[in-house]
């Protein structure tokens, strides 16, 4: 079928006004908060749980591939459509359907903004506990899809652990509910399986998430350090201690210099390292943690350990580290985040490590990351519209993963493989354990509608297109 | 003739991968009676992963049907097996740094085992099954088995951070890795913890692990009435307290446990970890309710008791789980559903017939419950049970039988994406589970 066929139709299932197909709209729909670009050949705003299956059942008659959208500020180029996709964007489907506190359970639509449910069960005393930095505008369709973290991470999970049930439709068309509000089904854990599986396996339109209580007291603690080696040894020290704090954060000092001039932190301009440690849970025991890190961090030559007095300085500091990437903003028209992760007790050596490649390759290089669980996210500055310099950038980023997977870590830990880094997965990866993966996905989505051309590796697909058929949709998996 | 359901072919192929003295056709050393008298089995121990792999290839190809093994923990009577893969050699220690609270082993160790690893380093391996000193890493994933620690520390899924696998076609893999925080490629630890060898065999995984908790102390709340119990437990819910346990003992459980104190009462039991002052401050929170406080030696074997229920205290050390009961009933339901849990085996009790016990993290929503016949008339106790669960609860509450032949008795509502993903694992059904699919 043809674009405008395909356009018609989809208007007749969603509505008129639900589907964008002029390029000056479609534009708005290219690119995520990464590098990757690509025009979608049309958006659709489904409305329903039946208006995502009705589309799903006309992709697979027409042969369109099918992207799920949330609010685009993923990192991995998860959202990016392929040649002749068409994305289904979840604004929308935005509503909360239930609060059940009783349960300590919330019921969403895919669309729902993060911090919203967070807002709308403050009352109840309840919140979300993923709490990606894009939380004001990422949503929860989103995060399932790529298992989204963020700072509070450190004690309270990702977002797997915090999802008990989904309603999906499958690339049939096909609804299925796997889970519910129980913390465990019978069966396989599909809900587990599904979440992370970045929009390759089903598309969710009903999320069940758990709620948790607010602790009584938080205490938000700034370790100020000469050096970042030092910050970087406090890390393992606080966790070797008996401690695991609720966040755990490091901006070097570069980084945090650049943060205090966009947003007045109150972060001191002179120091090597900070880190942003907050604590939280039941008084007495928040208060003797808050005096152990201290000690923690003086052993490690903090120069100050200052702690947030009220709420309105734990938000000024929470406002440094949640704003950090726009602050670089500042400095460079744009910047190519990585999201590698390591063994905590390596963060020492891959932070000189990257301070190696920043001068081999000449560029700017700051970190601000989730130090506490060892997810680093170095930002490397440079001008998009140099072609050199991107591919400059992203060696940077690929010798930086390098490193994080040849002493045991990953080449992600919040953001997903999605297009930028499925041809690294093989650092990872065996062939076996690819084929696995592969035969999984293709239990559900054997045609390759959803999603194509992302988490696995470019290689991988194109052999397995040759040996399955030549259906146009998998032409787009090599996109 | 062969002395096994199985040719003498495929014994010698056994024989040439994992070599002579690891497969036996005598299956008495596992414990014969704990499977089908009729039907002769094959034991191999494989030594690694590899001689996992070859195994599972020559099964495939020749669709024999296998039984991955850990401690056998649970009493089984498994029907139609040709071959028992007992993981009991794959005890190594892949990683392990106490200063990055991860570690990584062989599905062959015992969770005692690992613990005392990790004690060592005065860190938690915070999954506390029944009978530690005999079950297996492999086992507790497959079998997604938890204790009392499950209310403080989450589950296997929530501190399982890779798995390294045989799929049931032959192909070795892994998903996960070893570092705490991970998206890369699918999550196949959620996928493999709970199925029961039924997509795989698991020769190794990855765990978070905690720092131990220092001091500890459990509160104990008698109370009257199982309404009254879940109240109690309401309040702990609702309170800023954050206990490493929260339990339910039923009047009937606690008989069984201790016999000599048998009573009607309901009780809370709260476990809390933290200095005197902490304490002090869940004493001020839990209030009049708490009757008694337990710490040291006292708490250490109450806590045993619970993780081992309905196993007699004096029965820990032993092989196998010598009791008149039968199968443990896993329920997992949303918290608020817990009192129709509680209603409905309260009134199967109530009919006499039948003796029901149970306890469980009932701050999690679950219940775990064992059915004696008392009346020598009941065809199935746990079949009574389940068929009564059957009726009260939600489509998309968990039941488990972990000793059952079908760990599921209570149909899940996804059976279609089930079996694409058993077709997509083990087309050839060589780890069993089809027919339940």
């Amino acid at each position: 079928m043809r674009i405008p066929a395909v356009v018609d139709q989809l208007r007749k299932i969603a509505g008129r006004d639900a589907v964008l197909d002029r390029p000056e709209d479609l534009m708005m729909y290219e690119y995520d908060a990464g590098v990757r670009k690509h025009t979608p050949a049309a958006v659709v705003f489904p409305q329903t749980t039946e208006h995502v299956s009705q589309i799903m059942g006309l992709a697979g008659s027409a042969g369109f591939p099918v992207v799920a959208r949330g609010a685009g500020t993923g990192l991995s180029g998860g959202a990016i459509s392929p040649e002749g996709g068409v994305v289904l964007a979840f604004a929308r489907m935005n509503r909360i359907l239930e609060v059940d506190a009783e349960n300590f359970r919330a019921v969403v639509q895919p669309g729902v903004v993060n911090q919203t449910l967070s807002d709308n069960v403050a009352h109840l005393g309840l919140y979300f506990a993923p709490d990606p930095s894009s939380q004001k505008a990422c949503t929860i369709g989103g995060n399932v899809a790529e298992n989204s973290g963020g700072p509070h991470t450190l004690m309270h999970g990702v977002t797997v652990n915090h999802v008990t049930g989904v309603t999906v439709v499958l690339p049939s068309g096909e609804v299925v509910r796997f889970g519910g509000k129980a913390a465990e089904c019978s069966g396989y854990d599909l809900t587990g399986f599904f979440v992370g599986s970045e929009g390759t396996i089903g598309i969710v339109t009903e999320i069940t998430v758990k709620l948790l209580r607010r602790a009584e007291r938080v205490a938000t603690l700034l370790g100020i350090f000469e050096t970042i080696d030092d910050g970087a040894r406090t890390v393992s020290a606080i966790t070797a201690a008996g401690i695991t704090p609720a966040a755990l954060e490091m901006l070097d000092g570069w980084t945090l210099r650049a943060v205090e001039a966009a947003c007045h932190a109150g972060y001191p301009l002179d120091a090597g390292a900070v880190l942003l440690i907050e604590l939280e849970g039941l008084a007495e025991q928040v208060e003797e943690q808050a005096e152990a890190v201290r000690e923690v961090c003086v052993q490690q030559r903090a120069r100050e350990v200052r702690r947030a007095k009220d709420e309105n300085e734990r938000a000024l500091l929470w406002k440094g580290r949640k704003n950090a990437f726009a602050a670089l903003g500042r400095l460079a028209p744009s910047y190519y985040s990585q999201d590698g992760v390591v063994p905590r007790t390596r963060i020492p050596a891959v932070l000189q490590f990257i301070e190696g490649i920043a001068k081999k390759y000449g560029l700017r290089i700051g970190n601000i990351f989730h130090a506490g669980d060892g997810n680093l996210h170095p930002l490397i500055l440079f001008d998009p519209r140099d072609p050199e310099q991107l591919e400059l950038v992203q060696q940077a980023g690929r010798d930086i993963l390098e490193y994080c997977v040849s002493v045991g870590g990953s080449i992600t830990g919040e953001h997903g493989v999605g297009l930028e880094k499925r041809d690294l997965m093989p650092l990872l990866f065996t062939d076996e354990d690819l084929d696995v993966m592969l035969s999984l996905r293709n239990a559900f989505n054997a045609a390759g509608v959803l999603n194509p051309g992302k988490l696995f590796p470019t290689t991988r697909v194109c052999a397995e297109t040759r040996g399955a058929s030549r259906n146009p949709v998998l032409a787009a998996e090599g996109m | 003739m062969s002395a096994t359901g199985i040719s003498l072919d495929v014994t010698r192929e056994l024989r040439a991968i994992c070599g002579e003295e690891y497969v036996t056709e005598d299956a008495a050393d596992i414990g014969r009676s704990q499977f089908d008298g009729e039907h002769p089995i094959v034991v191999v121990k494989p030594g690694s992963a590899e001689e996992v792999t070859a195994v599972l290839q020559v099964a495939h190809a020749r669709r024999l049907s296998v039984k991955p093994a850990g401690g056998l923990t649970p009493k089984r009577s498994e029907k139609r097996i040709d071959v028992v893969l007992q993981t009991s050699r794959l005890t190594q220690v892949e990683h392990y740094d106490h200063a990055d609270l991860t570690v990584g082993v062989g599905a062959g160790m015992t969770v005692a085992q690992l613990n005392g690893m990790v004690a060592a380093d005065r860190l938690l391996f915070a999954c506390d099954p029944p009978q530690p000193g005999r079950a297996t890493v492999g086992g507790v994933l497959a079998s997604a088995s938890h204790g009392p620690l499950r209310h403080g520390y989450g589950s296997l899924r929530d501190f399982c951070i890779g798995i390294r696998f045989v799929t049931g076609d032959g192909r070795r893999a892994k998903g996960g890795g070893r570092v705490v925080k991970n998206v890369a490629g699918y999550d196949l630890m959620k996928l493999l913890i709970g199925s029961f060898g039924t997509l795989a065999v698991i020769t190794s995984a990855s765990f978070k692990l905690f720092p131990a908790p220092r001091k500890t102390r459990t509160f104990l709340a008698e109370l009257g009435s199982a309404t009254e119990a879940l109240r109690f437990r309401d309040v702990v819910l609702r309170s800023p307290l954050a206990p490493m346990c929260l339990e339910l003992i039923s009047p009937g459980a606690r008989n069984l446990m201790r016999p000599e104190m048998a009573s009607e009462a309901w009780v809370i039991c709260v476990r809390a970890a933290g200095s005197d002052a902490v304490l002090a401050r869940y004493r001020k929170e839990l209030g009049s309710a708490v009757s008694r406080e337990v710490e040291e030696q006292d708490e250490t074997r109450m806590w045993q008791a619970i993780e081992n229920f309905p196993v007699p205290p004096d029965e820990f050390g032993g092989n196998g789980s010598p009791t008149d009961f039968g199968q443990r009933i896993q329920i997992t339901v949303a918290p608020r559903d817990v009192m129709t849990v509680v209603d409905t085996l309260n009134e199967i009790g109530l009919q006499g017939k039948i003796y029901v016990a149970f306890l469980g993290r009932v701050g999690i929503g679950h219940v775990l419950a064992v059915a004696r016949d008392d009346s020598s008339g009941a065809a199935s106790p746990t079949g009574l049970v389940i068929d009564a669960l059957r009726t009260k609860l939600a489509a998309n509450a968990g039941v488990k039988v972990e000793s059952a032949d079908n760990p599921w008795p209570i149909a899940p509502p996804n059976l279609d994406s089930m079996r694409a993903v058993k077709q997509a694992l083990d087309p050839n059904n060589v780890l069993r589970g089809k027919d339940i699919l």
